[in-house]
């Protein structure tokens, strides 16, 4: 899939439709939308970056902000189900209507867009459609996405249930292992970190604890 | 050529010099106080000297608890954002850039600096053009005193210029002044361009010695051959044979003048009555004064007394006191001033001259004679450069003379530098083509008055805080090459200021070894045709 001569100008619709269809859109909003998982309890890891088409050739990009699935009651928690002998997974196999009542919603926050042919870091000017589909990006998107720093800032911004680093560190290590573990981005984007977060000595810790590769 | 970056000018002004921050990837540690650097404006090129370094942080909060478990990771990515550094940097002289194309030599020479750069202008290494641009390559003209701190380059001191002023040399003992001198004086000789007389004190000039490390260095004798002349005060120095001394000194009573026993007033104890009685004497008895007074017996001193109305008590003292001179065995009643006469003929003639004391090491012997023979010299100078003035032949020219003295505190000092022939010859300029290098360890001795003509500077390692404040007095921009001369290793590293540098900047000296031996001899093809031509006249 990922094919190095591959121009953005290529992209088709069809092309399009065969990256993953993770989910559809349920509430649009200038900064973000929420959307409903196409697979219960699997939405998109947080912090990876998804799609959504805005019209002819263009899309927006997103960074997956919060995931969460909740009773088929709103404003009311969901009831225990486990006993001794049925808990976890089996507890979906006795009661199957689980399934289908049961949705999880992830959020993603608008980082970015592809318009007249060029990767943009900044929001786009349209929200996205209500009822459109999400998709994943692919490696080789992702790559290319983050070539550019510029829209760590505009994560940074976000107010959510998620504190803005801890977003911004499940994201970066979200595009290093999507990059084949790039040292070389790592450190970029740390030192992107450093600077944007100059003023702020414990968020900026916080977030270069987070990226710490393991190795 | 293609220079390294390292960082951008972010503040800063005209007088107190620019900041400038250093890249991420650049490390205080890889630079030196003192650093010659190049700052590329938009239109100029600034030669600059680096002068303090800083270190900085974004954040107070991280300096109060900095990260303990950082991985290398961590402190990679803090390095050069959070935590970085800053230099401080004194714009020198600046050039203009011109295009890509243009050829250096076509381009305008290094002016004083009338101007800073932008904000971001860009700090580099400085490379060897910029080097050769700034201080010249080595020529005849230029002499090659050592080289920067972290390369092979030659940094060239302009001769012409070194010997149109009086000089300095200074440092704090054991940093090698008299290899700087021996630097020095080997670079005037070879070039020709003026003559020398050395008053050698301790001993270092003359003949090869022992230096501090157990290495034998050459004598000056030794590597210039006939061109220079040795006179000796110790006459056991020729006796000995093989050494090379060419004329054995005397000094007859009948040159001391009042000026030199004043001189002398702490070396022989004398009251402060001594001037007055001294000047009685000089109008009773006029040249012969000195012969006259230590010949008188009690008798008639009682006489001279009552005549002149002086005091008896204190002219018995005085002429106790003086007696020590007479004692000294290069002393006798009467000498010809012919001695002196044809040091200064040889002079004339292109040759050198170096006063050695051999056993006659003591204060006294050298503040005695270089005084009496220093004023006959410029006293013959001064008629000479009459002479020139008047008939304005080339014939008549005088050759620049250089006349180097140790210790020059001793004659530089505050209370006698007004009446001293040094004071005077340091005063004067050029006036009767007459100069002073003037070495010191204690530059805070010698009078400010004096230490504001000297025109090149040039300072070994000094820590006296009064020491510091003297050698710069009457330097532009002097607070900054204060911590460059604070910085300067003990040995073998020297700060250059002044007339023969364009710029000050701090150099490692050149080895005086085998290859400058070599570098010296190649003048010696010369000297042949120089004394047959002297023999035989021109």
């Amino acid at each position: 899939m990922t094919d190095e001569s591959m121009t953005n100008e290529a992209m088709t619709k069809s092309q399009m439709a065969k990256s993953q269809r993770i989910g559809e859109i349920v509430e649009t909003s200038t900064t973000g939308f929420v959307a409903v998982s196409k697979t219960l309890h699997q939405p998109p890891a947080l912090g990876s970056l998804v799609k959504v088409q805005i019209g002819g050739e263009d899309y927006a990009y997103g960074v997956v902000a919060f995931g969460t699935t909740t009773s088929p009651d709103p404003g009311r928690r969901a009831v225990p189900r486990a006993s001794d002998e049925v808990y976890d997974e089996a507890i979906y196999a006795e009661q199957p209507q689980l399934s289908r009542v049961l949705h999880t919603e992830f959020t993603a926050v608008l980082v970015g867009c592809f318009e007249e042919g060029a990767i943009r870091q900044h929001l786009p000017p349209q929200p996205p459609r209500l009822h459109y589909d999400v998709h994943e990006c692919t490696a080789d998107e992702v790559c290319r996405f983050s070539e550019r720093l510029v829209y760590f800032r505009l994560l940074l911004g976000t107010q959510g249930e998620v504190p803005a680093e801890q977003l911004l560190a499940a994201h970066i290590r979200q595009v290093y292992r999507a990059r084949g573990r790039d040292a070389a981005w790592l450190e970029r984007a740390a030192r992107q970190v450093t600077s944007l977060l100059r003023d702020d000595y414990d968020r900026m810790m916080t977030v270069l604890y987070g990226i710490e590769p393991g190795d | 050529m293609v220079r390294k970056r390292l960082g951008v000018v972010t503040d800063g002004a005209f007088n107190a010099g620019l900041t400038v921050r250093l890249d991420a990837g650049v490390s205080t540690e890889k630079l030196r106080i003192g650093n010659f650097v190049v700052i590329e404006g938009e239109e100029n090129r600034y030669f600059s000297l680096v002068s303090d370094m800083q270190l900085r942080a974004t954040d107070a909060g991280m300096l109060a608890d900095p990260p303990r478990d950082a991985s290398p990771f961590i402190s990679q990515a803090l390095r050069g954002t959070t935590t970085y550094a800053t230099v401080q940097v004194k714009p020198m002289l600046m050039m203009p850039r011109g295009a890509e194309t243009d050829f250096v030599v076509d381009l305008e020479p290094p002016q004083p600096v009338r101007t800073i750069p932008m904000h971001f202008a860009e700090l580099h290494e400085a490379t060897e053009n910029d080097f050769g641009a700034v201080f010249g390559h080595e020529d005849r003209r230029h002499f090659a005193m050592g080289t920067p701190l972290n390369m092979d380059i030659p940094i060239c001191i302009d001769l012409d210029r070194l010997v149109e002023r009086s000089n300095g040399v200074f440092g704090q003992s054991g940093t090698g002044k008299s290899f700087l001198v021996r630097l020095l004086l080997c670079g005037v000789i070879e070039s020709g361009l003026a003559v020398n007389l050395v008053f050698d004190m301790h001993d270092e000039y003359a003949f090869g010695k022992e230096s501090e490390d157990g290495v034998f260095v050459k004598g000056l004798k030794h590597l210039f051959g006939g061109k220079l002349l040795v006179y000796s005060l110790d006459e056991k120095a020729q006796a000995r044979g093989g050494r090379g001394v060419d004329v054995t000194l005397q000094i007859g009573l009948n040159q001391i003048e009042a000026e030199d026993v004043l001189l002398l007033a702490e070396e022989l104890n004398l009251r402060a009555t001594a001037e007055a009685n001294v000047g009685l004497l000089t109008d009773a008895y006029g040249a012969d004064w000195l012969s006259r007074f230590l010949a008188m017996s009690p008798t008639d001193i009682s006489e001279f007394c009552e005549q002149y109305s002086a005091h008896e008590g204190s002219l018995s003292a005085l002429q106790r006191n003086l007696k020590r001179i007479e004692r000294r065995p290069y002393v006798v009643p009467e000498a010809p001033f012919s001695a002196i006469d044809e040091m200064v003929a040889a002079l004339d003639k292109g040759r050198h001259v170096i006063l050695h004391f051999g056993r006659y090491d003591h204060p006294l012997d050298h503040m005695l004679v270089a005084n009496v023979v220093t004023r006959r010299v410029r006293h013959l100078y001064r008629e000479k450069a009459e002479r020139y003035e008047q008939t304005q032949s080339p014939a008549d020219k005088p050759r620049p003379l250089m006349i180097t003295i140790e210790e020059a505190h001793k004659f530089l000092n505050p209370a006698v530098s007004r009446q001293t022939i040094f004071g005077v010859i340091a005063r004067e300029l050029r006036k009767y083509h007459v100069t002073l290098t003037v070495v010191d360890q204690r530059p805070s001795g010698i009078d400010s008055e004096v230490l504001s003509q000297l025109g090149t500077r040039i300072t070994g390692k000094l820590t006296d805080e009064r020491d510091i404040e003297a050698v710069l007095t009457g330097v532009s921009g002097r607070s900054f090459l204060r911590g460059a001369l604070e910085s300067l290793d003990t040995r073998e590293q020297v700060l250059l200021m002044g007339h023969a540098v364009p710029m000050p900047i701090v150099v490692q000296t050149r080895k005086y070894d085998e290859a400058f031996y070599a570098a010296m001899g190649a003048g010696e093809k010369r000297s042949a045709q120089v004394d047959i031509a002297e023999l035989f006249g021109e």
